[in-house]
């Protein structure tokens, strides 16, 4: 079975899906189920206890089949990220984390100095910690070496639609990550997906692409079979690209020919 | 008199934008409005965040000819004492309402830095977002603040014209052009997490306000890279005193000057406030705006006690909290009213170069 390893848990859906930015909860449920994904991300920021019409974690802790990764959205210090982290497995029950620190709140650019002290805490504590990061080879190895379960670079800026612009970098981090490199924030279209996928990354986390296109459910499950063919592809072997014509027919097959 | 700084005056760093407001730009107001909300979209989504003020006290020291709060009104005076703050906060939490803004006049004996400093301490406990809009404050104060759970300050300029800003401000410590214009600066050096900036359009000629608002945002936000910014587009509004704004800014010239904004700061959130029509703020919603004040009172104790008294000026959409949802959810909009985790309060760090190339130099 091909399946993503995150930890000791097993996902057979290599889509994560982002939870804001929808126009309302029930177009961003039917976005979920449509996606056919296990893993939701959703923001410590955007659980609110108190008016359940703005809530975006009820709803979707009701779901079957879901499993909850909140994230640290709106921390600017490893120490605010640690402490959202505990107050969402407080709230969530989640053992995953992802750990985002954008201390720039115009551009949300992830600070590895701070991502990578919030995750070396967190791993330790026994979170399944996924810190989302710049597509950064060195810090991705020191961050795999501090005991998270994946990392997740960017492929572009978050909120883009620029793809995968990073995608030189990223390639050195697939081939020497021992754990799942999922591409998380930049992506626009399916096809983007299937490339990251053709790449030999792990999964693919979207949000944007899905919650602003006309018909979020369509685009989800759009995505789903991006993410499903470009796995495919990974998987079967993609042929070498050449600087030049390679004839299907080679000039010298002749060579060793039996008169 | 003192100049003003160089970065309020560099057109250079503005081109882009003046391009855009010219009288003979040749960019249509629909093409601006398609870009804006192409970049909306995309950074923002579908959501507005929503605030309501809280009018904490109209006690004030200025004389703003243009303020129904200016100390020469015959105004009933009147400061919410700490039981009646809490009882503010309870009504607005039954709107839904989790982020506040706390405003008060220009420092008074009434309502001083102490005043304010207890105000806060008790918005944080009862709600998730508190932000202040008051008179100008030091970095150790503003420290205070941010170590009380205060996470934002909004505070207008209200004319970036330097002779028209003498001669509106008749009286009081706000008559201090470039002390009001270096508050922000000063909030964020004490670990405010995000300021508010804006002109009050109609003082002075509006696009000459918004070209050096425009600048006063890049400057902050190129100094202060963790600090969040936010830009207002307040219109005058009839109020107590019954000023006539010299330099009335129609509904066309609001929006180009909101178009060109987004266009020109793809990131930053952009505000209007209930002071615009009902008609005005359902449309402008995701063409642009990415933050409104709802359900607003701009009385002091306009929650509990529905206090009907003229508040610091005329509110122009006065619909309820859900009634304002509702519109917003008919045109695909999701209302966001819990946008924060108090587990992120507490000062930034937002310390200027200038400041941490000064620590380091002491480490040697």
């Amino acid at each position: 079975m091909d399946s993503l390893q995150l930890g000791s848990y097993s996902f057979t859906s290599r889509l994560i899906l982002g939870t804001g930015k929808f126009s309302n909860a029930r177009v961003m449920l039917d976005a979920v189920r449509a996606s056919g994904t296990q893993l939701v991300t959703v923001a410590l920021r955007r659980f609110n206890r108190e008016q359940l019409e703005d809530d975006l974690f009820g709803p979707l802790s009701q779901l079957p089949g879901i499993t909850l990764m909140p994230n640290t959205s709106g921390a600017s210090t490893a120490a605010e990220a640690v402490r959202a982290a505990h107050i969402a497995r407080e709230l969530s029950g989640s053992p995953f984390i992802k750990v985002e620190i954008h201390p720039n709140p115009q551009h949300l650019m992830p600070d590895p100095i701070e991502t990578y002290e919030a995750a070396r805490i967190l791993a330790k504590e026994g979170f399944l910690v996924m810190p989302y990061i710049s597509a950064d080879p060195v810090l991705a190895k020191r961050l795999e070496d501090a005991g998270c379960a994946s990392v997740m670079p960017l492929g572009s800026a978050i909120g883009s639609g620029q793809g995968l612009s990073t995608s030189e970098m990223l390639g050195i981090i697939i081939r020497e990550s021992g754990i799942p490199v999922i591409v998380d924030a930049g992506l626009r279209s399916p096809s983007e997906a299937a490339a990251a996928m053709e790449m030999g990354c792990g999964a693919v986390l979207v949000n944007s692409a899905v919650a602003v296109a006309s018909d979020p459910p369509k685009m989800a499950e759009a995505f789903a079979g991006a993410v499903v063919a470009g796995r495919k592809g990974f998987n079967a072997g993609l042929m070498q690209k050449s600087g030049s014509a390679v004839a299907t027919s080679p000039l010298t097959s002749f060579l060793g020919a039996k008169a | 008199m003192s100049t003003v700084p160089e970065w309020l005056t560099d057109e250079r760093e503005s081109a882009a934008l003046a391009s855009m407001l010219s009288p003979s730009s040749s960019a249509s107001l629909e093409a601006l409005a398609a870009e804006s909300k192409a970049i909306t979209l995309r950074r923002f989504g579908r959501t507005i965040s929503l605030y309501a003020p809280l009018y904490l006290s109209n006690h004030c020291s200025s004389g703003c000819i243009y303020c129904g709060f200016a100390s020469d009104r015959t105004t009933l005076r009147r400061r919410l004492e700490p039981d009646e703050i809490e009882r503010e906060l309870i009504a607005m939490k039954k709107l839904g309402i989790s982020d506040i803004l706390l405003l008060t006049g220009e420092r008074t004996k009434a309502a001083d830095f102490d005043y304010l400093r207890k105000a806060v301490e008790i918005a944080a406990k009862r709600t998730q977002k508190v932000s202040v809009e008051a008179f100008p404050m030091s970095v150790a104060e503003y420290r205070t603040l941010a170590e009380c759970g205060c996470t934002g300050i909004t505070i207008y300029q209200e004319t970036y014209n330097r002779e028209r800003y003498e001669a509106l401000h008749r009286w009081g410590p706000k008559k201090d052009f470039l002390d009001r214009l270096e508050t922000p600066a000063r909030a964020l050096e004490g670990g405010i997490k995000t300021v508010g900036l804006g002109a009050l359009l109609g003082l002075s000629e509006p696009v000459e306000d918004a070209l050096m608002l425009y600048r006063h945002a890049r400057h902050l936000s190129r100094t202060y890279w963790r600090a969040g910014i936010s830009v207002s587009f307040p219109r005058m509004r009839p109020q107590t005193g019954g000023y006539e704004p010299p330099f009335p800014v129609d509904d066309h010239l609001l929006a180009r000057i909101i178009f060109a904004f987004r266009i020109a700061l793809p990131d930053i959130e952009l505000v209007l406030s209930t002071r615009e029509s009902a008609a005005y703020r359902d449309g402008m919603a995701g063409l642009g705006i990415t933050r409104m004040s709802i359900a607003s009172r701009t009385t002091v104790g306009g929650y509990d006690d529905n206090n009907t008294d003229k508040g610091q000026f005329d509110v122009s959409d006065d619909r309820s909290a859900e009634e304002f949802c509702a519109a917003l959810r008919a045109r695909e909009i999701e209302p966001v009213f819990k946008n924060w985790e108090p587990v992120f309060n507490g000062p930034s760090g937002t310390q200027s170069r200038t400041v941490i190339q000064e620590e380091m130099h002491s480490c040697h």
